[in-house]
Parts: structure tokens; sequence; C-alpha cells
């Protein structure tokens, strides 16, 4: 799969294909920091006060490289196929050799990345147990029923929340084969088929 | 147990035939204890032929004494020797304590099942529903490709007639742990019923 640019942003990546490698280095070293943590404008400044261009062209260049590496990471697009797509954009060998080390190296902390964007489910994260016995309570005495009390922690989005539930041996003897059988569902041959065609 | 003096008077209201007739009495007995046992026979002695002829206010007095001596019986687990002594203290014919224990002693497993559902407590899981899907893609990110369980735990919650649903999703790894955990409990639970 190729990647496809529009002429914006091959305007704005064409200021990069007449720097110095080193400078398109830093260059690569700015969109990382700007994928991580957002734009800043301090080091424009001074990257347009060193290259004697001003500072739109700096910040338009850094977005371009920056797009170029999210959309090849969300795609994830293999070697031969990136290397392809920036062919058309004028840079030398060397420079497109240096973007295909920047792609493959940060390529999981951009994904990991755009992880964090998309929806999350809340998705379990630890399960407490422990077994009582209740004696009586207010409306009955000389009870014996044996309980299971839970705390189940979930996370969604980075909070943590926890939620206690409780059952008795019965539904706790049940619940462990039900959901023995859906973990061995993933290993059947169907599941397997589906997820090697798949990729 | 205590009871209060006026559902004593009630009692001993309830033993003396001139109030309550024999026939009448095992009557009233297994109302007090199907009213409580059963929601929809609640009010069917205030329509009972065998009480038409008494007086109501008698008959009331007496119902609500019975009511209150039969939850509390069962309440404390009493055996038949305890709740005799109550009635004799009453003074209660002996004919009318072996009515009262013979309903009491059929009658009061059914009492201690529904008080033991009396009270709160966290919700109670009864079933699990799980779904797997493969993950391919979202709007941000292609070519995602895992597989998700989706759980969904039903719960009971005291007081409430529908079930409430607890869901979360979880990796295969994290399906792996809880799977274990709940093993771990299972296991514990055996050796436990074992000593």
């Amino acid at each position: 799969m190729l990647l496809m640019f529009d002429d914006k942003h091959k305007n704005h990546l064409s200021f990069l294909t007449d720097i110095d490698i080193s400078v398109l280095q830093e260059f690569c070293k700015i969109s990382i920091e700007f994928i991580k943590k957002g734009a800043n404008t301090k080091v424009y400044q001074s990257a347009a006060q060193k290259l004697g261009v001003s500072a739109e062209t700096v910040q338009n260049g850094v977005e371009g490289l920056m797009y170029l590496l999210t959309e090849s990471s969300k795609l994830m697009i293999n070697e031969i196929d990136f290397q392809d797509s920036i062919l058309t954009l004028g840079f030398s060998e060397e420079m497109r050799q240096a973007l295909l080390e920047l792609y493959l190296d940060r390529r999981k902390e951009v994904r990991a990345i755009l992880n964090q964007m998309s929806m999350e489910l809340p998705h379990y994260h630890n399960l407490e147990w422990r077994f009582d016995v209740e004696l009586a309570s207010r409306s009955l005495r000389h009870q014996v029923t044996p309980t299971v009390t839970m705390k189940l922690h979930t996370e969604e989005n980075g909070t943590t929340s926890t939620q206690v539930l409780q059952t008795d041996p019965t539904n706790l003897v049940h619940l462990t084969s039900v959901l023995e059988e859906a973990l061995q569902e993933i290993k059947s041959p169907y599941c397997r088929r589906i997820v090697r065609n798949i990729k | 147990m205590e009871l209060s003096q006026s559902i004593l008077d009630g009692l001993t209201l309830a033993g003396e035939t001139s109030h309550i007739p024999d026939k009448c009495f095992s009557v009233l007995v297994t109302r007090a204890f199907d009213g409580i046992l059963d929601e929809r026979h609640k009010q069917l002695i205030a329509k009972d032929p065998s009480f038409r002829s008494l007086d109501q206010a008698v008959v009331k007095e007496a119902y609500y004494s019975m009511v209150a001596l039969v939850s509390e019986a069962s309440k404390h687990d009493l055996d038949i020797n305890s709740i005799s002594s109550v009635l004799e203290e009453c003074k209660y014919t002996n004919e009318r304590i072996d009515v009262f224990n013979k309903v009491f002693t059929s009658k009061k497993p059914l009492m201690q099942i529904l008080l033991s559902s009396v009270g709160t407590s966290p919700p109670h899981i009864v079933d699990v529903n799980w779904r797997l899907d493969y993950y391919i893609k979202n709007n941000h990110m292609e070519r995602v490709n895992e597989a998700v369980y989706l759980i969904e735990l039903k719960t009971e919650v005291p007081g409430t007639s529908e079930t409430k649903d607890v869901q979360f999703s979880c990796t295969q790894e994290q399906l792996q742990d809880l799977v274990g955990k709940l093993k771990d409990a299972c296991k514990c639970l055996e050796k436990i019923s074992q000593m």
C-alpha cells in the first residue's frame, strides 16, 4: 500500500529536501517531540533563524514530517512501500535512508500514542477474592451460609474503578467453567484459521 | 427471644377458647405462616369464612401476635421446647401447643429461607455471558489485529427483581489471569469442604 500525498503536503515537505542531512535529523527529532507532547513554537523560531527562513515554513516542514510518520505508522506499511511512497517527494538517497530508519525505529511508539486516542472499553485489571461464612443477620440467626466475596478492578482511560461482588460456591464453579470454555475457544481450529487469514 | 407485653397479651387472647374456638385455631396458625410466606395470602385472613362469626378486633389482635411469634421463633431458630414454654406461660392448653408445634416444624425451614434473603449484600453473581471479537482496526489505527473478549456478569441486587450487569473487556492474557484466580478460589473451596 502506498501513501498518497496531496500538493499541499508536497509543498511543505519540499522545503526539507534542500537542507543538510544533520538538519533533517534535527527535524525528525522535533517532529517526534511534536507527536509526543505537542507543538513547541520556540524551537521553530530558533530553527527558522538558523536556516534563514520564516517560522511558518519550519512549522509546515515539521507538520509534514509528522503527517508522514503518523500515516505510515497507522497503516503499518512495510519498508518497500514506505520507500516507494517517499520517492516522489524529491529527497536524496541518503535522506530517504534516514527517514526509513526513523520510521522503523519510532513506529511502535507512534502506534502506542495513536492507541491512546482510540476508544477504550473498561477492561479487566485485577480480581481479589475471599471466602466468608455468614453466621447471622438482623433477620435470621444461626446461619451457616458460605459466600465468596470478590473485588473486581477495572481500568478505563487510566482510571481504575473497583466493584465489590458476591457469589456462592455453586455459581463460582459455574463461572469458572464457563470462562474456561471461553478461553479454550480462541485456541480452536476455527479461530486460528480466521486469525491467520485476516493478517 | 423477647416478646413485648402487647404481643404476649394477644397470644393469650388467641389461646382462649372463648375468643378463638378450637377449630378456628389451627386455621389461624396456618394463616399466620402463609401470610408471611406468600405475598398473595397476606390479606386472606380478612376474608376467611371461619372467622366471620367472631369479633374482628379479637381476630386482628390474635393474628398479629401469632405472626410476631412465628417470625421471631423462626429468626432465633427455637426448638419445640422453648416455644412450648412460651405458649405455656400464655396459658395454652396442650392440644393447642401441639397444633402449633406441628405447623411450626413443617413451615420453619421455609420461613428461614425467606428470612435469609432479607437484608443487604453486594450484587450477587448468578450468570456470565462472554463474546469473542477480533479487533481489526479503528479510526485512528489500522492493522490492530487483536483478539478481545467481552465479558458480562449478571448480578442480582437484593431488593430489585431485575438483574444488573457488569461488563468489561479483556485480552487473552487478562482472561487467563482471571480464570487462574477463579480456579484458585475453587480449589480453596474444595479443600475447605473436605475438612
